[in-house]
């Protein structure tokens, strides 16, 4: 398809009118509003006046638009997240992850692609104040959360899968392939108590407003998360049985039973060999591997 | 005429909704009578299995048309093949009457905006996006309409009114408009322009559907086009205005603050007494 240039002086109107959008709305009285004197010169210039605004005033329906379509986008998305920290300060870790990583996809569903791994990367303190109320929230439940919150967005939008089921003649090969995980199935990890949060927090009675996060976890527990028709559900798993599935996900079948083997103590060593023969068959049965993939 | 065949037709009378995924509910259970439903494209486009379950269901009950907000056309770079190449192959796969997009531009310089953005309207731009309109049109296989942009603000180097922009690019494409009332409504009392004097350009033999929606006046006085109330006694006037010069198939569209489907149904029902 041959595609006619846009003319010059249209591609620099759309860079600053895309510089306006993008110029983050100001917290400073306590709601979202826009900055207008940061907007570019050349643009304003080009603006007519409105009847009863400034080209300024008109420039930023569209600049608050940007933004609250964004924020919606994302609360929707990211809704143990949004409900841990409220959405006041939810919006403005939207804006900053917004602001180094904007769309760049017609795609509206791929906008929080990467939002947990930014969090993980750039909330500086080990403890962030979340006011109101006035309380402190420990990072590291926020970025569990918002993975939780990414692994349910992608389990359900996931294509339909057809399982893998093994063959007879499989077996040969089983243990030097390597199980592809479903893109329908997650393997979840908490430290708090996240996925019953979640829960309330989507039910049909949601929980608006910063919402408590529960004490921390003796030790930290493992799901895993399916798509059964439309509907998700959650799993337990025994500690083992979740090593054993990260570890079949990033290892050939053969290398993650030795690896598992070799973290066990002697007493779970005992029963290991039909322990895994049990948790194979199960993760079969759900239908959580995609493919056996052998090198050449 | 299309590369595709001859597409299925609407009636001019048709009256149907947007469909949106929080009735899907509602609908699935109760199916009511209506004349066809319009689906946001980029949602079906993807391989996910929760809105292609949908579609699935949804296209053995209604006829279905695409209605795009992604495609750019007024944007720098040419949209993505593939992105065209899925937007047709939706199109054959629910045997969609006909295609629509926007006569604007949502993305620039690798940024996607994701708003329904203008341009000045000047004749260099009519030539462009004619052509431009013309190729994707050919591309689809099926009819393809424009539709007309509520906006907020106007430029200074615009020469020409926006509806001389609209129906010559129409014209210059070979497309079809698909006319929204409640947006040259919104850019009426933006602008300070007769809606009337908008409708009087509008070739309506060329017009694949109407609009109508609800918009709210923000705290600046500027009206936006939000989709997030019942239409206005003004819009449905100027609705009655459009079905007079030439009944055409109708459809309301709801996104925001979306009631359960009966007062969305009930809203639609009241687009046959402005018929009259």
């Amino acid at each position: 398809m041959s595609w006619p240039a846009s003319p010059a002086w249209l591609l620099e109107l759309q860079d600053a009118f895309g510089q306006m959008l993008r110029t983050p709305l100001s917290r400073s009285t306590g709601t979202l509003s826009a900055e207008t004197g940061g907007y570019p010169p050349a643009l304003l210039a080009q603006t007519k006046l409105g009847r009863e605004q400034s080209s300024a005033e008109r420039l930023a329906v569209y600049n608050r638009q940007y933004w609250f379509r964004l924020f919606t986008l994302l609360q929707v998305a990211f809704p143990l997240t949004a409900a841990l920290v409220g959405f006041w300060r939810f919006n403005q870790l939207a804006s900053y992850f917004l602001v180094a990583r904007p769309p760049r996809s017609w795609d509206l569903e791929r906008v929080g692609d990467g939002f947990a791994d930014f969090l993980s990367q750039t909330l500086p303190d080990a403890e962030f104040e979340v006011q109101p109320p006035r309380r402190n929230l420990p990072r590291a439940a926020l970025v569990e959360a918002a993975r939780i919150d990414a692994a349910y967005r992608d389990v359900f939008g996931a294509p339909p899968v057809t399982p893998f089921t093994p063959a007879l003649d499989d077996a040969a090969r089983l243990l030097h392939g390597t199980l592809r995980l479903s893109p329908a199935v997650a393997l979840l990890t908490e430290s708090w108590p996240l996925c019953e949060l979640r829960r309330l927090v989507v039910g049909p009675q949601p929980v608006e407003g910063s919402t408590g996060l529960g004490a921390r976890l003796e030790t930290p527990r493992s799901w895993l998360l399916g798509r059964d028709g439309l509907k998700l559900g959650l799993l337990p798993l025994d500690p083992r049985e979740a090593q054993l599935l990260r570890l079949l996900t990033q290892n050939s079948v053969g290398t993650a039973l030795a690896r598992l083997e070799a973290n066990c103590t002697e007493a779970e060593l005992l029963h290991l060999p039909e322990q895994v023969q049990t948790w194979l068959a199960r993760s079969v049965r759900l239908g959580i591997w995609a493919s056996l993939e052998v090198g050449s | 005429m299309y590369s595709r065949g001859v597409p299925p037709t609407l009636p001019a009378d048709a009256r149907g909704i947007g469909l949106r995924s929080a009735h899907y509910r509602e609908l699935l259970e109760s199916w009511p009578a209506l004349d066809y439903v319009e689906v946001i494209s980029e949602n079906f486009l993807g391989d996910a299995l929760p809105p292609r379950y949908h579609l699935d269901r949804v296209k053995e009950h209604y006829p279905i048309v695409l209605h795009g907000v992604g495609l750019n056309i007024l944007g720098p770079a040419p949209p993505d093949a593939s992105y065209l190449d899925r937007v047709a192959w939706l199109a054959d796969y629910v045997n969609a009457p006909f295609v629509s997009d926007h006569l604007c531009w949502t993305g620039a310089h690798g940024y996607s905006h994701h708003d329904l953005l203008p341009t000045p309207y000047v004749p260099e731009l009519v030539e462009l996006v004619a052509e431009r309109a013309a190729l994707v049109q050919h591309h689809l296989g099926r009819p393809f309409g424009l539709e007309n942009l509520s906006s907020y603000v106007e430029f200074e180097q615009s020469t020409l009114k926006e509806w001389e922009f609209y129906a010559g690019v129409v014209a210059r494409a070979g497309c079809h408009f698909m006319l929204d009332v409640n947006n040259i409504y919104v850019s009426s009392q933006n602008h300070g322009f007769a809606p009337d004097e908008y409708l009087e350009a509008i070739d309506f033999s060329r017009v694949l559907q109407v609009h109508v929606a609800g918009h709210t006046r923000d705290p600046s006085g500027t009206i936006v086009d939000t989709h997030d109330q019942p239409v206005v006694d003004a819009v449905w006037q100027l609705y009655r205005a459009a079905m007079r010069r030439a009944p055409r198939p109708t459809l309301l569209e709801w996104d925001d603050r979306i009631p359960p489907l009966t007062e969305v149904l009930a809203e639609l029902a009241k687009a046959k007494d402005y018929c009259q």
